[in-house]
């Protein structure tokens, strides 16, 4: 592959990043005030931008790569990270909308009344920002080191120093129309590509390198399903999105809850089209790049198969395409979460100022680049997923068990996200040598999620009924405003919707 | 917001009012609950620790807790129904062995299938679920704008 078209397409975007985050600045701050404004956004742009936020380096080249590597199962990566926002709808959306939180640990402590709720919460959500930016870089590594050549190392660093740099600048902030017109990017850069590559191919020229009975053996198929690895993925899957730290704040730009629940449908619908792509991408890979298929490479998929499919210079700007959107995965999910991690970072430990802020905006970057660093990526859907089911284990029972069950107390809930967390946190980092000590157990250690969101259930419940200081005095008050629709409670009055966070 | 009892002069006090007013403003409740006394019973009646003011919190209490109940059975409803559909159709491809020997594009119809045919049922679930809560919606309005 040409290098200069891996340094040309890089460059473009992060520059084009930078400006846009500054640029971004001076919007916002010649708004008013971003959440007055953000209340006309319609349920499109706010859909596009949730997209635009979600869909990071496991969606953009994962995908692709675990079909190419394990077949059939892969499938069902896209189909969880799509139904996660099914979940969304049917249980968090409008009530989450309604509760007037900007984050999850201010909702857990408006819930619960409890600082200690709070800070066990922002701890979690520190955690989950960082490991979800961990694949980020690694994505970031893997595209430097196979279109330019560059050390791996190289482009890990190079996203946490735009990211740090731009987000404690004040750029990138949760700016919808920046982010919707990433989502759009992203289509557009494997949509070309995919759509390209099929005429190329649908002319049997070049021919594929496997027959389609050899490409797709029934072995690797849709009829060979491990089921409790299949079941559990989807419990990490459906759950764990209902957690993630950069979602809720978009939900807040909704006007009304039922506004909100629009806008989530809208997402399924644009999630739904954007993984036929890196889908195709993942076939396409199986019939024409075999020799892809190992761990670690098999992510490259993406990013190598124009090339050998389309030589000359259209191949390279098909090439140039998806690096560019690739970046944009990378650059766009990272500085969404380093921008809800930092506010948590700042807000609850270094006293809510904008320097505060800026600090924690670095150390949000770095802290992901060390781990990026020290470990080596065995495939970015995978590591994506596990973060999943940690966020599911943890986040998820207090977030559901909030809006739906008055019994629910902060000791209860506390109980409850420590179980997860070190129940799945055990499981993940320590899985490796557990399995190889008890070889039977190994499905249970790497897809955990299937026993420790229960468990994690359980214990809040028990621990909950057990509290025998009893439930928070104002959770019928709190449960009565997540849930009875905005228009009813004021009535006939001019601001019966888009209602302000309380002081 | 809590000047907005004399703002929402209507012309009569509506059992609703106070309990909405509550949810905006909690700091005015000063009102001091049994915190402790058994929590899982005063969790299943919570109208018994409002004191002076059941009359009207109960009946807005009721109807505000008949919404929740009837906002969940409605999302799990419809959770159940999208996971007993999706796991019918994965089963579905994989009982049929002639799938996997059917292709369209070079690609096995059994790929293909469960590539793209579990979206559009994640998008029909999420819409008629909209609609119905929605209409769940409504129907506590209704009733609590027919005091």
């Amino acid at each position: 592959m040409n290098p200069a078209i891996g340094y040309a397409a890089i460059t473009v975007v992060a520059v084009a990043s930078a400006l846009i985050g500054f640029y971004g600045l001076r919007v916002s701050r010649t708004t008013s005030d971003f959440y007055v404004a953000s209340r006309t956004v319609r349920p499109w742009w706010n859909a596009s931008a949730i997209g635009g936020e979600y869909l990071s380096a496991a969606s953009f080249l994962g995908i692709a790569g675990l079909i190419l590597l394990t077949g059939s199962a892969a499938l069902w990566f896209p189909i969880g990270y799509t139904a996660g926002y099914l979940m969304l709808l049917l249980f968090v959306a409008a009530p989450l909308r309604r509760s007037g939180a900007y984050t999850i640990p201010d909702f857990t402590e408006a819930r619960l009344e409890s600082e200690w709720a709070r800070r066990v919460t922002s701890l979690l959500v520190i955690v989950i920002g960082w490991f979800y930016i961990v694949p980020q870089l690694q994505g970031a590594a893997l595209t430097v080191r196979i279109t330019t050549g560059l050390p791996a190392w190289a482009g890990s660093l190079a996203v946490a120093v735009i990211v740090a740099v731009v987000v404690a600048a004040g750029g990138m902030r949760s700016i919808t129309f920046v982010q919707a017109f990433q989502f759009w990017l992203k289509l557009t850069a494997l949509a070309v590509p995919v759509i390209a590559l099929l005429l190329v191919v649908n002319g049997g020229e070049p021919p594929a390198q496997l027959t389609p009975a050899e490409a797709f053996p029934p072995a690797a198929g849709p009829g060979d399903l491990d089921v409790y690895r299949t079941v559990s993925l989807m419990v990490a899957l459906l759950l764990g999105t209902l957690g993630l730290p950069h979602v809720l704040v978009r939900f807040y730009t909704n006007p009304d809850g039922v506004a909100a629940r629009r806008t989530t449908v809208i997402v399924l619908v644009l999630l739904s089209v954007f993984y036929l792509f890196p889908t195709a991408f993942g076939f396409l890979g199986r019939a024409f790049a075999p020799d892809l298929a190992a761990p670690g490479e098999s992510d490259a998929l993406v990013l190598l198969l124009p090339d050998r499919l389309v030589p000359g210079p259209l191949g390279e700007l098909l090439t140039a395409l998806v690096i560019a959107g690739a970046f944009a995965a990378f650059l766009s999910t990272s500085s969404g979460l380093v921008v809800s991690l930092a506010g948590v970072i700042s807000q609850d430990l270094l006293g809510g100022s904008v320097r505060g802020f800026r600090i924690a905006a670095v150390i949000s970057s770095f802290v992901p680049l060390v781990v990026a660093l020290a470990t080596e990526s065995t495939g970015l859907a995978g590591s994506v997923g596990l973060v999943f089911a940690f966020t599911a284990s943890t986040l998820c029972p207090v977030l559901i068990l909030g809006i739906w069950w008055r019994g629910l107390t902060a000791r209860g809930a506390i109980a409850g996200m420590a179980t997860g967390a070190v129940l799945s946190g055990s499981a993940i980092l320590g899985g490796a040598a557990l399995s190889a000590l008890l070889p039977g157990m190994r499905p249970f250690l790497e897809q955990p999620a299937a026993w420790t969101v229960p468990l994690a259930v359980l214990v809040t419940v028990l621990v909950s009924r057990g509290d025998r200081r009893g439930v928070p005095r104002g959770t019928d008050a709190f449960l009565m405003r997540l849930h009875v629709p905005e228009h009813t409670r004021h009535r006939a009055g001019p601001e019966t919707s888009g209602r302000m966070p309380r002081q | 917001m809590s000047d907005e009892r004399a703002d929402a002069a209507g012309p009569a006090p509506d059992p609703r009012e106070p309990a909405g007013e509550r949810a905006d403003a909690p700091p005015a409740r000063v009102r001091v609950t049994a915190r402790s006394a058994g929590s899982a019973a005063a969790s299943a009646r919570p109208a018994l620790i409002t004191g002076s003011d059941a009359p009207t919190s109960d009946i807005a209490g009721v109807y505000v807790r008949s919404l929740i109940r009837s906002q969940l059975r409605l999302g799990i409803v419809f959770a159940v129904g999208f996971a007993v559909a999706t796991a019918s159709f994965v089963m579905a491809i994989a009982v049929v062995p002639e799938l996997d020997a059917t292709f369209v594009l070079g690609v096995p119809l059994s790929w293909l299938l469960l590539g793209v045919g579990v979206y559009p049922l994640a998008i029909t679930v999420g819409g008629l679920y909209v609609r119905a809560a929605s209409r769940n919606e409504a129907r506590y309005r209704s009733l609590t704008e027919d005091e």
